[in-house]
């Protein structure tokens, strides 16, 4: 009994780590970037944060998504937990606080609706059993009943449907079982049906919550065409429309023996990867539009500038600022300031002047920061430098590299 | 600080009561002390130094509590009682001057300017004895004893082991508890009610790692725990290697009360 729960959890925890939904890469901590109030738990060799047990509930899988490890047609162990062993997993994981709740995730077994209802049954073993109180972030299944998917967003608190692929074309062509409309419609109906809850809930506080920590989703990245460009598009829509808290990038890893629909990489797009973590901060923290980060003529980040770098290099006429006098919103636009530091600098600068020694105590990026903005004790010239001058300077001491993830 | 006053070093038993006592001391006789120690910290103590010891007073430290609030508000007085919670070695100092300049301030305006260096200082040290009670929201690891009891080892860098009560109350209910500070000697035990203080007098736990002797843990207990250690490392990415961000986010000193990262327990 217990080598078996063991030889599950390997194959079905192996399957679910490429869902990279938990980590927080190209955002971690530091540099006053209003992180998440989640805990973490622990972090794994490669540097991500492990706050939740993140598994799927069976790894066998009717359909054959050609970026998938999971599809059919590989040759790999397959598992399947019961609904009574993961509620109980879980639950013994979380007294021993090892974890802060699920994430549950699935191949589809038999049908979606089979899998679906699979899922449903683990919460509801683990809420009204165990009376588990913790976190729980749940797959819905594509193709699955509203009605399962309702019961879904009862029980957890945070619900989210992969896109994974960011046009509809090149997800038919790589997952002939998909379209858009199987990702869409659920992730409409929870975004609606969490609306009414929140109205509900303001007339009569015990009214059901309906996943009250929201959607979200994730795209692969890398593994099609579509440009930078197309993906911020998207995801700013998503965050407008859909009200979805996170958007998850993945960079494309081959995880199958090479596909003719799929582009040969020796490497994960990483660099790109983080990029993208970088600009969906800038739209979520920073008031950028995503098409002030980029537009069609400007269709890729920049590998070599993280994007708040290589905006204000192509916006000079906003620089200098001036930290003493300059709204909030463009002090949030200074490379090397984060939002940590552009509150601190609003709520002090009527105490006095912010200089230099200032800046460096709350940890302002100078290297950085020193191009864009007047400063009495800085050197006059470094201000009135040009865009191409400053990024050759930049770029030679090695700033705005990705070994810097906790950029801005 | 005023020229010419006399360097004394203060001795008190280490508690916040012994330390603003120590303040009201000073203030009282117009001395400049060199230092803070706490008599239980075991530092040496130079012999060129005038020394005072500071027996805690109730009285006298709320005193300097109460004016502490009413000048800069009662955020503010507990801002600084978690900045004496930091490990870091020159904070009682860095509170020491923060609170001259305070009461030289009569309308308190001088710590609404964070980026006074003084002011500064303060609000770091409590702002990482705050971030590492979040961590250690995480990092606690209980082990179930055969007598159905939770016990878990932990040695932060700060004084913050009954910070920790709240989050645990809530996510355990009523399921009694023990979250012991190997290095201050000294614990919380809840009880499934109320929580108490603690210190162990026969510790049957292990220093180095945080384990119990085999007959005092439940009989499931080893089997989660290798679970654990299985599914820690089964979901590191291994073409994505990051152990630079790992160490910052979970650094070395923190690894040896956590199960999965004890070596001879990987796959
Ligand atoms: S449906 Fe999901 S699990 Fe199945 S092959 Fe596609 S991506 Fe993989």
């Amino acid at each position: 009994m217990k080598e078996k729960v063991l030889q599950k959890l390997r194959v079905l925890a192996d399957a679910a780590k490429y869902d990279v939904s938990c980590s927080s890469s190209g955002s971690s901590g530091g540099g006053g970037s209003t992180r998440s109030a989640g805990i973490c738990h622990s972090f794994t060799e490669d540097g991500r944060c492990i706050s939740l047990l993140k598994i799927l509930f069976t790894n066998h899988c009717i359909y054959d998504c050609t970026y998938c490890v999971n599809r059919r047609s590989n040759d790999r162990p397959r598992a399947a937990f019961t609904a009574k062993e993961l509620a109980g997993l879980t639950g013994e994981f979380y007294r021993r606080n090892y974890i802060e709740g699920l994430f549950l995730s699935s191949g589809v077994m038999v049908s979606p609706d089979h899998t679906m209802e699979r899922l449903n049954e683990v919460v509801r073993i683990l809420r009204q059993q165990y009376r588990f109180g913790g976190y729980i972030h749940m797959k819905t299944i594509p193709g699955a009943d509203p009605l399962l998917v309702q019961e879904a967003g009862l029980l957890a608190d945070r619900l989210s449907v992969n896109i994974e692929i960011p046009t509809e074309q090149q997800l038919i062509r790589l997952a002939p079982e998909k379209n858009f409309s199987s990702v869409f419609r659920p992730m409409d109906q929870i975004n609606r049906e969490a609306g009414i809850s929140r109205q509900e809930r303001k007339k009569h506080p015990k009214a059901p919550r309906f996943a009250p920590a929201g959607q979200s989703t994730q795209l692969i990245v890398g593994a099609t065409p579509e440009t930078d460009f197309t993906i911020l598009k998207l995801a700013s829509g998503l965050y407008r429309q859909q009200q979805l808290k996170r958007v998850y990038y993945s960079g494309f890893m081959p995880v199958n023996s090479h596909d003719a629909r799929l582009p040969a990489l020796q490497k994960p797009p990483l660099v790109r990867e983080n990029r993208l973590y970088q600009a969906d901060w800038l739209m979520r923290f920073y008031h950028f539009r995503f098409d002030e980060i980029l537009d069609e003529k400007n269709s890729q980040l920049d590998l070599q500038l993280d994007p708040k770098l290589a905006h204000a290099l192509r916006n000079p006429q906003l620089f200098p600022v001036d930290l003493d006098k300059a709204p909030y919103e463009l002090i949030l636009r200074v490379p090397g300031i984060g939002v940590r530091s552009a509150r601190i600098i609003m709520a002090n600068r009527r105490h006095g002047h912010i200089g230099l020694s200032q800046l460096k105590r709350m940890g302002v990026a100078l290297n950085r920061a020193r191009y864009f903005i007047c400063c009495r004790e800085l050197p006059a010239a470094a201000a009135s430098l040009y865009p191409e001058q400053i990024k050759q300077r930049l770029l030679k001491k090695g700033e705005g590299q990705c070994r810097q993830l906790a950029l801005f | 600080m005023k020229p010419n006053r006399e360097k004394v070093a203060y001795v008190f038993d280490g508690s916040l009561e012994g330390f603003y006592t120590a303040v009201f001391m000073a203030f009282r006789d117009k001395t400049e002390p060199s230092r803070f120690l706490a008599a239980n910290a075991g530092q040496q103590i130079p012999l060129l130094e005038q020394l005072r010891h500071a027996p805690a007073d109730p009285a006298l430290a709320a005193r300097v509590d109460l004016g502490v609030a009413k000048r800069s508000g009662a955020k503010n007085a507990c801002m600084l009682k978690l900045a004496f919670r930091s490990g870091q070695e020159d904070v009682l100092l860095l509170i020491w001057r923060y609170l001259c300049r305070l009461f030289d301030c009569p309308d308190g305006s001088f710590c609404r300017n964070m980026l006074d260096p003084d002011v500064w200082d303060v609000l770091q040290a409590a702002r990482r004895v705050k971030r590492e009670v979040h961590r250690f929201h995480g990092f606690v690891r209980f082990r179930k004893t055969a007598d159905g009891f939770w016990f878990a080892l932990i040695d932060p860098d700060n004084d913050i082991v009954d910070l920790l009560i709240p989050h645990f109350r809530g996510r355990y209910a009523a399921r009694p508890w023990v979250i012991y500070d190997a290095r201050r000697n000294r614990g919380i035990w809840y009880d499934g009610k109320k929580s108490h203080d603690v210190v162990l007098e026969n510790k049957a736990f292990s220093l180095s790692d945080g384990t119990l002797p085999p007959a005092a843990v439940a009989d499931d207990e080893e089997h989660y725990c290798r679970l654990w250690q299985h599914y820690y490392h089964s979901v590191s990415i291994a073409q994505r290697p990051n152990q630079r961000q790992m160490k910052a986010a979970m650094p070395r000193r923190y690894w040896k009360y956590l199960p999965e990262k004890q070596s001879g327990h990987r796959q």
